[in-house]
């Protein structure tokens, strides 16, 4: 069990599902384009500290929510955070023990590949492939990573 | 999995994520395949709806508790003022339907119709807004009424001040509405002033629409009331949709720059109204396009039967009629712009008639402008 936090699934569920509501929260126009993709931050983070809780199922039926409640296109958002899942699976021994700011850079790449994802496939469905303020919410998101990965991380271990 | 010893081997563990990937991304793939075509798609997406109405009732939740938690601590002065603004606005009201029906009689002997004409609206379904999206993309509402009261796809959705939207997707207690700025949505509007006919398209901004075909010799001036002009097989002749804010002519261009400031409070509105009309009525909205092309029946509709069994609330059906039918009441006494298009309609109202597309404005000369 060293260094091996246990793995609660019912943490893991509960804390996404806030985060997807917090993701689709309504907001002002402004804050809108720079609020995080809660969601996508919480799974990344899920999936490299307990990569058995959630596994891939939970990425997929996130963005599977976010496809229903955004009016996206169904299984756009699914595809692309099952794939940012995938990696953070699969890559989580090489993530969880660098620090924190390594970490953050590790998620702006998550989140830009997450946003390059949905942008390919607007533009393959031909839906319009948005102005520059889509990509906002990568930096912001990386930028609250530290916050987010603190918060949780005292979730599952307090100290 | 199949390991025995797989969960103390994390390696074992750790190599399944692949074909499970596979799976998922394969399965995202045929939903959006299913998405891209009418009918599976919209099925799949009726039931996750439901699913997900829960998340957005919580969502919008804390909203209305503190809507509800103000309404509990409103003073009895600040309830007094507001029964007078009400009782004010009322008599208003009270007057200018009062004018409105008598125009409503001679606009039915101009039409040389018998007696006079039923109620356009003929049921209205107040709705809460439970989220909204204004993007630059995507303009949505979505509310908290679908299809088990009754809501139809491309139903007109209106608030007390003017045109908001058609509902786009529907779910067994919520729909989405897209509003008239979304920037793939497109109304047929005329101007309430000489009847010139256009398209008000949406950009993406919720403050703003833009009438894009108009040639540069168009005669539209700031602070022109634009209405929609019944034709498209959508929305009903007549409601208003904004004012005109910006009319610029530019020598290198052919069109003029047009721009609307919608009349509805599409960013603050709590409760917005659906509506259904008297398909008999001059101005109803004709749909054959959508009559022909879905005919799922729980989700979609399109052509209106009046409530014959459900007796309409009174109070909202009064409510809602004004504003509908409001625009219509200060013109001159000469028929309604949109009368020649539309008094054909019960004739026309078979579904092969030809979808009244948006008319281009340069083929379409505004006939109702030439009285003048």
């Amino acid at each position: 069990m060293l260094g091996a936090p246990r793995e609660s699934p019912l943490l893991v569920w509960m804390t996404a599902l806030i985060a997807l509501m917090l993701t689709i929260l309504p907001l002002p126009r402004i804050l809108s384009t720079v609020w995080p993709n809660l969601l996508v931050l919480v799974v990344l983070y899920w999936s490299t500290m307990m990569p058995r809780a959630g596994g891939i199922l939970i990425g997929f039926l996130g963005g599977l929510c976010l496809d229903v409640l955004t009016g996206s296109q169904l299984g756009q958002h699914a595809l692309a955070l099952s794939l940012l899942c995938y990696l953070a699976i699969r890559f989580h021994l090489l993530v969880r023990a660098k620090p924190l700011f390594e970490q953050a850079l590790f998620a702006l790449l998550a989140l830009g590949l997450y946003e390059a994802v949905l942008w390919a496939i607007d533009g393959f469905s031909a839906q319009g492939t948005g102005t520059w303020t889509r990509w906002v919410h990568v930096v912001t998101g990386a930028a609250v990573w530290p916050l987010i990965a603190g918060l949780l991380g005292r979730l599952h271990s307090p100290r | 999995m199949a390991y025995a010893g797989g969960l103390n081997n994390p390696t074992a563990r750790d190599s399944a994520p692949g074909p499970r990937f596979f799976i998922f991304a394969v399965l995202s793939i045929v939903l959006m395949y299913f998405d891209q075509r009418d009918g599976w798609g919209e099925r799949i997406r009726y039931v996750l709806q439901a699913a997900a109405y829960p998340i957005q009732v919580a969502v919008g939740s804390p909203r209305q508790l503190w809507n509800a938690t103000s309404e509990l601590f409103e003073t009895r002065g600040s309830l007094r003022e507001e029964n007078a603004r009400l009782l004010k606005r009322e008599q208003e009201l009270a007057l200018a339907t009062m004018r409105f029906d008598a125009l409503e009689e001679e606009n039915a002997r101009l039409r040389a119709l018998t007696g006079s004409l039923p109620p356009l609206v003929t049921k209205s379904q107040l709705a809460d807004v439970v989220s909204v999206d204004f993007g630059k993309q995507r303009q949505r509402l979505v509310i908290d009424k679908g299809d088990s009261a009754g809501l139809y796809r491309s139903q007109p959705v209106v608030d007390a001040n003017g045109l908001v939207g058609q509902i786009v997707r529907l779910g067994p207690w919520s729909a989405e509405v897209m509003l008239i700025t979304d920037p793939s949505h497109a109304v047929p509007v005329e101007i309430l002033r000489n009847g010139t006919r256009s398209i008000a398209v949406g950009n993406g901004n919720e403050s703003e629409l833009e009438l894009p075909l108009l040639p540069a010799t168009t005669d539209v001036k700031v602070g022109d009331v634009i209405v929609t002009s019944g034709l498209g097989g959508v929305f009903p002749a007549g409601l208003p949709v904004g004012t005109v804010t910006e009319s610029k002519r530019d020598p290198d261009e052919i069109l003029l720059q047009v721009r609307v400031k919608p009349r509805a409070a599409l960013t603050q509105d709590h409760q917005v109204i659906a509506l259904w009309f008297d398909p008999d009525h001059p101005a109803a909205p004709v749909n054959p396009a959508l009559a022909r092309d879905l005919p799922d029946a729980p989700l979609a509709q399109p052509v209106l039967k009046p409530p014959s069994g459900t007796t309409p609330a009174p109070a909202r059906t009064s409510a809602a009629k004004p504003a509908a039918a409001k625009p219509a009441t200060p013109t001159s006494p000469l028929p309604a712009p949109a009368a020649p298009a539309t008094t054909p309609a019960p004739a026309a109202r078979a579904p092969a008639a030809p979808a009244a597309e948006a008319p281009d404005p340069a083929t379409a000369p505004p006939a109702a402008a030439e009285p003048r």
